[in-house]
């Protein structure tokens, strides 16, 4: 098994590196080392941290309105509230979310995070370049190519559990 | 003092002379420079841009801007015009193929998705892909939508057969077609399939009318035959996997997704989405000659028009690969936008 898993690791197996499996296929772990990250020391087991609605409302919210040149904004693809569609539609007219959009926005992202791991949250993985660790394909594209993005890191610190005080 | 009103005018009319001679140069310079030039337009599905590509070169040459969420396009058979259909904004928007700039946005009943194009130009479809799903009909002389044809679920593709005398929208909800008299503006005959309905390819009869059309389907990899006289389906295609290679995991429900004939008609080319290539297969036995890798999450394709070139847009690598027919290999690579669905061949009126 171990010399299976290096012929896999080397591309032995896969002369044609385009008919490899995607990266999202093979392991995350080897994923988050291409990355540059290194895995992280066990920590002590306690309770996840508590995603906080101010943070998400005043750091995290802007994020999905925010236009990145060449590329398309969040709220474009994830607007109407279903499926995917995450996000609140804004009245007419408004350029934000009211208090209780912003209430509805905060229940759905939340279920695309995993409270204390930004590596494990959908949210983060998912529109974020394959080469940086991200998935294999968002069809909502690449919006950040690498996990020093400052919207990544916001992102991150808020999945930590990190507050506005 | 009329000889000198005759000496001070003289610069006067040598001037208006220059002036005169100089507009008729820039006129002729400008008919010679925005002669058609071929081009390949390429939407960017999650960008903002359309990429122009010059199949001459396979490089970017022209860029439109402001688009977001750009869906589809078409191009005025003058080349004077393209229509992209801009999913932010719920618009078609027109564009000045000359100066590549939007002048118009025109208003949607819907949320759009592709477009197409009646022969002598007059007419846009676009699928709008809300329920209960519509084409919307834009009158291009008044640059207004004119009517929205109902049909089985929301829409997705439109297209115009190659005889121009009937429009066809497929429904990924509805799991069906439509085909719509191009002339009357209504629907015809329908079809339901086991699956939603994608990308459709048309081949026609010696007398240019629609033969067979080669239909893709959601959650399948390969296309669905149709007689289009008989109006049913008479095989299934399904594409080659690949031993040993593990398939792509987020292919948004169409592994094979981006189907084509070659303008000679003497092949037909599919995408395959779990596997990064596009297959070949002759017409009309449809027999595989091969498959040829691309980049990732090939998605649409179009043609060069002497058949000699496919340009595949590769939505997982913001590529457009080239694929020389003959050769049944990847030529070139040309980097593009945010994810590359929709193409098309055009002649395009450019400086």
């Amino acid at each position: 098994m171990p010399v299976l898993a290096i012929l896999l690791v080397c591309g032995v197996l896969w002369p044609d590196p385009r008919m490899r499996p995607p990266h999202s296929a093979r392991d995350a772990p080897g994923r988050a080392r291409a990355a540059g990250l290194q895995a992280a020391r066990p920590a002590a087991p306690g309770p996840p941290p508590v995603l906080d609605y101010d943070f998400f409302k005043q750091r995290v919210q802007p994020i999905f309105l925010a236009k990145r040149p060449g590329r398309a904004r969040c709220y474009v693809c994830h607007r109407g509230g279903g499926g995917t569609n995450y996000l609140q539609l804004l009245s007419p007219g408004a350029s934000t979310w009211d208090e209780e959009q912003s209430r509805r926005n905060f229940e759905a992202v939340r279920r695309l995070v995993v409270p204390g791991s930004p590596e494990k949250s959908r949210l983060l993985l998912h529109p974020l370049a394959e080469e940086a660790g991200g998935d294999e394909f968002h069809g909502g594209g690449r919006q950040w190519t690498s996990r020093d993005d400052a919207e990544w890191q916001t992102l991150a610190a808020w999945v930590r559990g990190e507050t506005l005080k | 003092m009329r000889q000198n009103d005759r000496t001070a005018r003289r610069p006067a009319v040598a001037l208006a002379l220059a002036a005169s001679l100089a507009a008729l140069l820039a006129a002729a310079g400008a008919r010679a420079a925005d002669a058609p030039k071929l081009r390949i337009v390429q939407t960017n599905s999650a960008g903002d841009n359309v990429s122009i590509i010059d199949p001459a070169t396979n490089t970017v040459v022209g860029e439109i801007k402001d688009i977001e969420v750009n869906h589809g396009a078409a191009a005025a058979p003058d080349g004077s015009r393209l229509y992209i259909s801009n999913e932010a904004e719920h618009t078609l928007d027109i564009v000045e193929a000359r100066t590549l700039r939007v002048v118009r946005r025109v208003p949607l009943s819907g949320r759009p998705n592709n477009v197409s194009i009646s022969h002598d130009g007059r007419r846009v479809y676009v699928a709008i892909a809300q329920a209960p799903g519509a084409v919307d009909v834009i009158d291009t002389a008044s640059e207004t939508r004119v009517k929205s044809i109902p049909i089985d679920g929301a829409g997705h593709n439109t297209y115009v057969t190659p005889d121009g005398r009937f429009v066809v929208a497929g429904s990924v909800a509805g799991k069906s077609l439509t085909v719509i008299d191009q002339k009357t503006e209504e629907p015809v005959w329908s079809m339901r399939f086991d699956a939603g309905v994608r990308p459709i390819a048309f081949e026609r009869n010696a007398d240019g009318s629609t033969r067979r059309m080669f239909v893709q389907l959601s959650d399948f990899h390969g296309f669905a035959v149709v007689d289009f006289a008989a109006r049913k389906e008479v095989a299934r295609v399904t594409l080659p996997d690949v031993p040993g290679a593990a398939r792509s995991l987020n292919v948004q429900g169409s592994p094979s997704h981006g189907i084509g004939i070659a303008p000679d008609g003497r092949t037909l080319w599919a995408t395959s989405k779990w596997y990064h290539f596009v297959a070949a297969y002759s017409m009309p036995d449809l027999k595989l000659l091969g498959i040829v890798p691309v980049g990732h999450h090939p998605d649409w394709l179009t043609f060069s028009p002497d058949s000699r070139r496919v340009y595949v847009a590769c939505a997982g690598s913001n590529v457009v690969s080239v694929v020389d027919v003959a050769g049944l290999k990847e030529v070139a690579k040309i980097p593009v936008g945010q994810v590359p669905k929709r193409n098309i061949t055009a002649m395009l009126l450019q400086p």
